[in-house]
């Protein structure tokens, strides 16, 4: 059987996997926080800005694009706000417990403003495929594809130099490692966490912005999708942003290819792989002895 | 001896002063129980007062209930996010489902349902287990993540093949001969088996609390190394909360079935999980009483907002929005409830606690003189060198600490010798060189066994944790090694508050007192103190000192001590090892090393040399 096709449509779920996953990394990394709201943000932001297109606004399709941006990201940085003020120096696990709240949040307003369910998300972006043949096999690219996985590239590859290269990427990175010390030395560290959370709200919400709904549509397992996203960032061990990439799509290939299989038991598994792939990355990364603190 | 050498008294009030305020009250969990049970009753008329007749309703506040008491174990008594609570339940769920179908729904008559009842919630268990596997090393959001995954997973597969009795389009049947309609008849005798299974977890779970596996979780949730330094290992720890919340889970998941009789996916749905973990967050649900309030405002919310034509949504928001307010205060409704009762109470608890201590630091104690011991090796550490990349922290270490001794250990800081202590009490496997202790090599062996082979320690920062008792931290740190009345007997010996003294009253220097009495209480062949009088002032400092140099002859503990007071290493130690930068600059016996030259540059400076 030849699985090329199905590779090639895992490829835009994976993309956004990817995304997900590179998100959660750098949040994680900069900000102590496994961010469980960070779909839940884009989606409502997405939501907001498709009520402004359809119904009875008629407004432009850019101009619901750009509200939809904003909106996620003010939310996102309200958010971060409420963290880096009342939680500045708690443990990870209790910082990343906030966003489980902010996720019910989130998903309950939407429910109240938009509908429970069954809500079909319509994404900006023209869907009109782009076929061509390999060896008499009908291969279908779609643009929101190629423009996800640029994204996620481009994010990457940006936020490599900006960290890396930058003297504002050290600040970042400071207030991460040593909080207190880069406080010590002037940096305003709650100006710079708002920041992170607010460019991250923007990107997912630029990504959801061309995610097809084929991908998912109903509103609580849309924002659910921060679980593969979860799982491409454990590739990377929430570190690598490279892994993090390689793992969205490796997840988004892997259920293309299993829900492509006649039978339903196999294809029944597409639903698994991510908490297989969560279990045997978590497992692998405690096969040595580590302890809650240094001392 | 002459009495001058007695240490100054004021007055010899017994120590027991703090005791006073703390009752203990073991009839207290059977006594929730029947109270439990008695509003549980109670509940039973309400909806009929209401006009609005419905034991479902109530049913459906004891499985919410059940489902917030197994979710605390988790969130609040070990410190963890687990997102899948309703999973277990559907777990459950779907195997009594199964066993029903395929098994027969009559195979052990009318008790049927129950023995499938329990295996469903043994499967829970199981469930409960593995997702817990990875979280037994590595702490923070890791349990979140797989536990949300797993509700996720779970969910799209039954959403797509539905639950067995859906399947074959039947129902299971209730136990007990009970009717399968949900008219009054059928549904009181039903509440009624409910009311009495929700008691029963409820009143378990409180005694599982009181137990060493509860102490366990609270440990675990302060602190991993304090954990494994008494000698209990962690990951077994972790694993009973897991395994013990799941199972209440999976209990709750019967508790579905009898109600609705086949399984929907609505039921279990992650979102479902999503708000009983913030709920859970919100009241404090490892509280039993709290627990029950959360399943009260579950199922009263949603039901209040349908009276005002609102969505049940609305409820979730607001849960929500307290959710980031209790997080972010780090409190829950039900601590805050405690505190308020007992504001008062409080007060005067830390005000008897200190004014004790006070009073303890005067009281009479027979000097005994600098410990000899008998001369026998009991701690031979062999060439130890421990090396963080290119640091030596420690380089070619050779120490023996003889029985019956107090061996001081000091250093500038920097020194190494609080590595030294974490290399022998096996928190550096990486370390080389050789440690036996009375004929036992320890090198292999992980913190947990090291502590069990007689081997305790204490911490320089504070790993009591404030959730527990006094004496339920000193019988949980002993393991069984010293009896009620000796608990008391040491507690009372180093001036300790009384047994009952929550450990939230107490100060951080008390708190410190505590860990060396239960690090001798525990009767270790060695226990090693870390820095344990900082925190002191200098009268408890001498009273402190008097009080070890006892400890070896009394309760045939030897000792090993790291201290920077060098007025009490003199107190105390028979012989003292000097570390700097890693190496030993001097050993012997305490007059030899503290008159070496060398030493004093070290450890004084050149300036403060006589």
């Amino acid at each position: 059987m030849n699985l090329l096709p199905q590779i090639l449509a895992g490829l835009t779920p994976g993309a956004f996997f990817a995304i997900v996953g590179i998100l959660l990394t750098l949040m994680a990394q900069l900000t102590r926080v496994v961010n469980f709201s960070q779909v839940a943000f884009g989606m409502f932001g997405g939501f907001v800005g498709m009520w402004l297109e359809t119904g009875r606004n008629h407004l432009p399709v850019w101009v619901g694009a750009i509200v939809a941006i904003v909106v996620t990201a003010i939310l996102s940085a309200i958010i971060g706000w409420i963290i880096a003020t009342w939680l500045p120096n708690a443990q990870m696990a209790a910082r990343s417990a906030v966003t489980v709240s902010s996720l019910l949040i989130l998903v309950a307003v939407g429910a109240v403003l938009f509908g429970a369910s069954h809500n079909n998300y319509k994404p900006l972006l023209p869907t009109t495929p782009i076929t061509f043949k390999v060896g008499g096999t009908d291969l279908i690219v779609t643009y929101n594809m190629i423009f996800l996985l640029a994204l996620a590239i481009v994010t990457v590859i940006v936020m490599q130099l900006l960290l890396k290269k930058t003297m504002f990427g050290v600040r970042l990175r400071a207030i991460s490692d040593r909080q207190n010390a880069a406080e010590l030395l002037g940096v305003n560290v709650k100006l710079l966490n708002v920041g992170v959370w607010a460019v991250s709200g923007a990107i997912i919400s630029i990504a959801i912005s061309f995610l097809p709904s084929t991908v998912s549509n109903d509103y609580v397992s849309f924002s659910l999708l921060v679980i593969p996203g979860a799982a491409a960032a454990l590739v990377g061990a929430f570190k690598n942003m490279w892994l993090a990439l390689v793992g969205g799509l490796v997840i988004g290939v892997l259920q293309s290819v299993l829900a492509s299989n006649p039978n339903p038991t196999i294809a029944g598994l597409k639903d698994w792989v991510v908490f297989v792939l969560i279990l045997v990355f978590l497992l692998w990364n405690q096969r040595k002895e580590v302890w809650d603190v240094a001392r | 001896m002459s009495p001058d050498n007695k240490v100054k008294l004021n007055n010899t009030v017994p120590s027991s002063l703090a005791n006073q305020s703390f009752v203990h009250k073991a009839w207290a969990p059977t006594a929730f129980g029947v109270v439990a049970v008695l509003v549980g009753v109670a509940l039973l008329f309400i909806p009929w007062i209401a006009g609005d007749f419905s034991y479902t309703r109530v049913s459906q506040v004891l499985i919410m209930m059940t489902l917030l008491m197994g979710l605390g174990i988790v969130t609040g008594t070990a410190g963890m996010i687990a997102l899948c609570q309703l999973t277990f339940a559907a777990a459950s769920a779907y195997a009594i489902e199964w066993m029903s179908v395929h098994l027969g729904a009559n195979t052990f008559g009318g008790v049927t349902f129950i023995v499938y009842w329990i295996i469903g919630a043994l499967i829970s268990l199981v469930i409960g287990i593995i997702i817990g596997l990875p979280a037994l090393r590595l702490r923070g959001v890791n349990l979140a993540v797989v536990t949300l995954s797993l509700a996720f997973a779970f969910d799209l597969t039954i959403v797509v093949f539905g639950f067995p009795e859906n399947q074959v389009n039947s129902y299971i049947v209730r136990p007990f001969g009970i009717g399968g309609s949900s008219s009054q008849k059928d549904m009181f005798p039903l509440t009624v088996l409910i009311i009495i299974v929700t008691a029963i977890i409820a009143v378990a779970l409180v005694y599982m609390q009181r137990s060493r596996w509860g102490s366990s979780w609270k440990m675990v949730a302060f602190s991993e190394r304090g954990t494994a330094s008494a000698g209990t290992n962690v990951q077994f720890a972790k694993i009973t909360a897991f395994a013990v919340s799941a199972f209440v889970g999976g209990l709750a998941g019967g508790m579905f079935e009898l109600v609705y009789r086949q399984g929907t996916p609505l039921l279990f749905s992650p979102y479902g999980s999503i708000v009983l973990y913030v709920l859970s967050t919100i009241v404090g649900s490892y509280l039993i009483d709290m627990a029950f309030f959360g399943g009260i405002l579950s199922v009263a919310i949603p039901f209040i907002l349908t009276r005002l034509h609102l969505q049940a949504f609305w409820g979730d928001i607001l849960f929500g929005v307290l959710g980031i307010q209790g997080l972010t205060t780090g409190s829950n409704l039900g601590e805050d409830i405690r505190r308020g009762m007992r504001k008062g109470k409080r007060a005067k608890q830390m005000e008897a606690v200190a004014e004790a201590a006070a009073v303890e630091t005067h009281r009479e104690i027979s000097s005994v003189p600098i410990p000899k011991g008998t001369g026998k090796p009991l701690l031979v550490v062999d060439d130890l060198t421990v090396q963080f990349g290119a640091v030596k922290a420690n380089a070619n270490v050779n120490v023996t600490v003889t029985e019956g001794t107090i061996f001081g250990l000091i250093g500038p800081n920097g020194a190494g010798k609080s590595t030294f202590i974490d290399a022998i009490s096996g928190f550096l496997p990486q370390h080389t060189g050789s440690v036996t202790l009375d004929g036992v090599k320890l090198d292999k062996l992980t913190p947990s066994r090291i502590a069990r082979t007689g081997l305790r320690r204490t911490y320089q920062q504070d790993r009591v944790p404030s959730t527990l008792t006094v004496g339920a931290y000193l019988k949980f740190v002993s393991r069984g090694a010293a009896t009620r009345d000796e608990i008391d007997e040491v507690l009372d010996f180093f001036g300790c508050p009384g047994y009952y003294t929550p450990l939230s009253v107490v100060d951080v220097g008390t708190r410190r007192l505590i860990e060396v009495a239960a690090g001798v209480a525990s009767k270790p062949k060695l226990l090693m103190l870390d820095e344990p009088a900082a925190g002191l002032d200098h009268e408890q400092h001498i009273a402190f000192g008097e009080r070890l140099r006892q400890v070896p002859t009394k309760y045939g503990v030897t000792l090993l001590i790291i201290e920077h007071d060098l007025d009490l290493v003199r107190a105390v130690s028979t012989e003292l090892t000097v570390l700097n930068f890693g190496e030993v600059l001097a050993s012997g016996s305490q007059e030899e090393v503290l008159s070496n030259k060398e030493v004093l540059k070290a450890y004084m400076g050149e300036t403060e040399m006589m």
